[in-house]
């Protein structure tokens, strides 16, 4: 599809950017994906770049290692990714065993949530999007994607040949029934809340056997992200699916189920029939669930298992230790988020929630908690790894001088709530703040006790004066930051309004101007940073750790996401 | 039988109502935090959870005794097959680790009991309170670091696929932690019974120790271990927890707890009231051998 005339002016913006210094060759690529722009006309733009900011781009890459998919070229076009990888004959590749922690919930495309879920469907399903490693975006299904409307209205081109694996063929009717699932107001998909705000029910409408259009209820410049792999439940479906997914595992991906056992785990043969001609490289997949993540570190040192969908960074020693392993590693969005109720005492003044704030030792938990492979935050949802991330914020370090001057000799005690993955992080925050005189009581939950109640009036994870919530990375900062901090948000656990900030948050998503985007972010950066409504001491690290003995072609992902095309033997 | 049913109705009320008692919200947990709340609401009324405890208790009820267990929340299949299949291999492993411990627990303490309060005594006694006294977790982690991690001798779980070869360190672990304590009760047995007046009258008599330890001390010795075995079956069959996540064994110790964390109640009802079950069985079936073995408790109950 050739450009049009919306997306030459916006890549035009680009290269004026650019021209100007103030973006990187990278993150002219990455905008250039989300954007759908084709090969000559990013070419063209990366003219504009000139050649010597190369470098001083590739720094920001935090991947140590190789990343397959890190490397992949952006933009609407058929993308040749890492050929580095070794270019095994398709079907020599042997079977690739995985670790995962067994799902605590269904696999299910529609609902799933917990990421071997995710890990499991995405073998046999795809996106209309794929999201790389480095947030840029890989075509799937969808062949090239272009706005309309300033935004409000994007035309997907659907690639074409595509068939599920029982021999139906991918048709634009397909892939509206898949989206009109997940958009049905009675839908129980998270994806729901996704969308929310942005694209509707029966805001999707056929144009032609192979194209979609997408009618958004707001100007959306940052739109493909959403109907990426980033928002997971949005896998293309055939129309008559129903749960069971193991029943019913029929999608175009690279991977076909062959069985299934909830205690035990999954396999998966290459997909025959599959698209993109030659790969898989993989004669075949093997999930293998492990109830404790110990054990799971265990059965990768003794060769049960290859690599793992998701890792605790600090159980990783002995295999960091071991020549035969590598621990791919890419900069996540991904963030505990410490939340305080400013409508309540004790946190209904500034000065207190600022001295919690000053009280951190920061490095102190990245070095306890991940090893020291984390990003510093600082008390704001713009994450380094977002390109609008403002740098000119002084970094929030720990004061004790300042936290005596802040609390100006009153004494401090709160009850800290959390569900039992974050018990680790409670634990050094009640030591931290206990240094600067800060008493605080755990309150440790259940999961599902934690979680449960009415989102609109009680449920503790929104409720309760000051709490801890893990999330998972997004890739748009807005996804944080419209739920939780916007004055209506439906997760702001703080209660926090401001109308400047809700005014900035809206300008972010509707402007494709990169300048305005970056004036915005640090409105809304500036504000939660003096105001202090919730504290980022750290945005974590994804890690994943293979034998590199034995594999090449697999990489971290800054949510989890497994994308095993180019895995090989060595 | 009329107290077994009594005691199989009370359990099931006490089971319903401290499942019911577990905070939280099944609909949130099956749709994640992040589904909408009017989403939840409607799954909550799918399930029937909007229902008053009495009206689910009646319908939980009459499906089990029909043999309608429903569907598990967390897994998507049918809590019959998922509970009775870990049962079945719960009771798999249970009993490889019995029928070992039991020759080897017999072994040892005779040595023991015959050797009082030499140097053979005083090691075994010390060896089996150590593995006693190590919890599972580390033997279990120290086995398999040895043989899977270092050696590569032996599968570091124990799927399906592996067979018997995957129950091997589970078995290990589990017959040290259980060795030491039978192997005590046993030496005590055996001691006991070589300073009873008939055994010295048979020794003056001029009888061999090895025929001795067969007409006299085994059949008392063997007492031992099958009262031992109504307290051991129940922690091998419920207890289990820490060797089943460790080795990753699908066994119903595991299911209960996973259930109970995840609030799968289907699941967590019917597990627990079949455990109970066997449980009750168990205790039925070491009465009837013990009254085998010992001649005085049937004379006793005779009277």
């Amino acid at each position: 599809m050739s450009d049009n005339e919306l997306q030459r002016q916006w890549a035009g913006e680009l290269a004026d950017l650019a021209r100007s210094g103030a973006i990187s060759r990278r993150e002219v690529l990455r905008k250039a994906s989300v954007f759908g722009l084709s090969i000559p006309l990013i070419g063209a733009v990366l003219a504009a770049c000139g050649s010597d900011d190369d470098k001083s781009a590739d720094t920001t890459s935090a991947s140590p290692t190789t990343a397959a998919g890190a490397g992949t070229t952006a933009g609407g076009s058929e993308t040749t990714s890492a050929s580095t990888s070794g270019s095994t004959p398709a079907g020599k590749g042997g079977i690739l065993a995985v670790g995962a922690l067994t799902p605590s919930t269904e696999v299910d495309p529609v609902i799933g949530y917990d990421a071997a879920s995710i890990a499991i469907f995405q073998l046999t399903h795809e996106y209309l999007i794929w999201l790389n490693p480095d947030f840029t975006l890989r075509p799937q299904l969808a062949e090239s994607w272009a706005p309309e409307e300033e935004g409000k209205r994007w035309v997907v081109s659907l690639r074409k040949g595509v068939t599920f694996s029982d021999g139906t063929p991918l048709d634009a009717d397909t892939v509206k029934a898949s989206y009109d699932r997940l958009l049905d107001p009675d839908s129980e998909s998270a994806a729901l809340s996704a969308f929310d705000g942005v694209l509707e029910a029966g805001g999707i409408t056929v144009q032609d056997e192979s194209t979609v259009v997408f009618d958004l209820v707001r100007p959306y410049a940052d739109f493909p992200y959403l109907i990426s792999a980033n928002t997971y439940n949005t896998v293309i479906l055939p129309k008559d699916y129903t749960a069971p997914y193991q029943d019913h595992a029929i999608g175009t991906g690279p991977f076909v189920l062959t069985s299934f056992s909830a205690t035990d785990g999954a396999k998966f043969s290459r997909n025959e029939t599959y698209w993109d001609t030659g790969k898989p490289g993989l004669d075949g997949v093997e999930i293998k669930f492990y109830k404790d993540p110990q054990a799971q570190v265990l059965g990768l040192q003794s060769g049960e298992v290859d690599t793992q969908v998701t890792s605790i960074i600090s159980l990783l020693t002995p295999v960091a230790n071991n020549p035969d392993f590598t621990i791919d590693q890419v900069n996540g969005t991904g963030v505990n988020v410490f939340t305080m109720r400013v409508d309540q005492a004790p946190f209904d003044k500034k000065n207190i929630r600022q001295a919690v704030a000053t009280a951190l030792d920061r490095q102190a938990i990245n070095d306890t908690l991940s090893n020291g492979a984390a990003a510093l935050g600082n008390d704001h949802l713009l994450a380094p790894a977002y390109p609008a991330s403002p740098t000119d914020i002084p970094q929030r370090e720990i004061d004790l001088d300042k936290v005596k001057e802040l609390l100006a000799g009153e004494s401090v005690s709160f009850k800290l709530t959390f569900e039992p993955p974050l018990k680790d992080f409670a634990v050094v925050l009640q030591e931290q703040l206990k240094q600067a005189g800060i008493s605080v009581e755990l309150d440790q939950r259940t999961s599902d006790e934690f979680y449960a109640g009415d989102q609109a009036t009680d449920t503790p994870w929104l409720f309760t004066t000051a709490n801890l919530v893990g999330w998972a990375g997004r890739a748009v900062p807005t996804q944080f930051i419209i739920p939780m901090i916007k004055s209506d948000g439906i997760w702001n656990g703080s209660k926090y309004a401001n109308p400047a900030l809700d005014a900035a948050a809206d300008a972010y998503d509707a402007t494709t101007d990169e300048a305005e985007k970056k004036k915005q972010a640090k409105i809304i950066a500036e504000a939660m940073h003096e105001d202090t409504p919730v504290i980022i001491t750290d945005w974590s690290a994804s890690v994943r750790p293979y034998n590199s003995k034995k594999w090449t072609g697999i990489s971290a992902h800054p949510s989890s996401f497994v994308d095993f095309n180019d895995v090989a033997p060595v | 039988m009329g107290g077994f049913l009594l005691t199989l109705a009370l359990t099931s009320i006490l089971i319903f109502a401290l499942t019911n008692v577990i905070p939280g919200d099944v609909a949130r947990r099956i749709l994640g935090r992040e589904a909408s709340q009017e989403a939840v609401n409607a799954k909550r009324a799918e399930l029937g959870l909007d229902r008053s405890i009495l009206v689910q208790y009646r319908s939980w009820l009459g499906g089990f005794l029909r043999g309608d267990w429903g569907k598990s929340y967390t897994k998507g299949e049918p809590v019959r097959e998922l509970v009775l299949s870990h049962l079945g291999r719960s009771l798999e492993l249970g009993l490889i680790a019995f029928a070992v411990v039991v020759p080897v627990a017999l072994g040892l303490g005779l040595l023991a009991g015959l050797r009082n309060g030499t140097r053979t005594d005083r090691a075994i006694t010390v060896l089996g309170l150590c593995g006693t006294a190590t919890p599972e977790f580390v033997s279990g982690v120290l086995l398999l670091i040895l043989f899977s991690v270092r050696l590569n001798w032996l599968p570091s779980s124990a799927r399906d696929e592996y067979g018997l070869k995957g129950l091997v360190l589970p078995v290990i672990c589990l017959v040290i932690v259980c060795v030491g304590y039978i192997t005590r009760m046993v030496r005590a047995s055996v001691v006991a019974t070589l300073e009873r007046p008939y055994v010295r009258t048979a020794r003056l008599k001029g009888i061999t120790t090895a025929a001795l330890v067969r007409r006299h001390v085994l059949r008392n010795s063997l007492v031992v271990p099958v009262t031992a075995l109504g307290v051991q079956l129940r922690y091998l069959i419920g207890g289990l927890i820490t060797v089943e996540l460790l080795f990753n064994y699908a066994g119903i110790g595991s299911l209960l707890l996973g259930a109970a964390q995840e609030k799968d109640l289907p699941t967590l009802q019917a597990a627990t009231m079949v455990t109970g079950v066997v449980i009750m069985l168990t205790f039925v079936l070491t009465d009837a051998i013990y009254a085998w073995l010992d001649p005085r408790v049937r004379v006793g109950k005779a009277r």
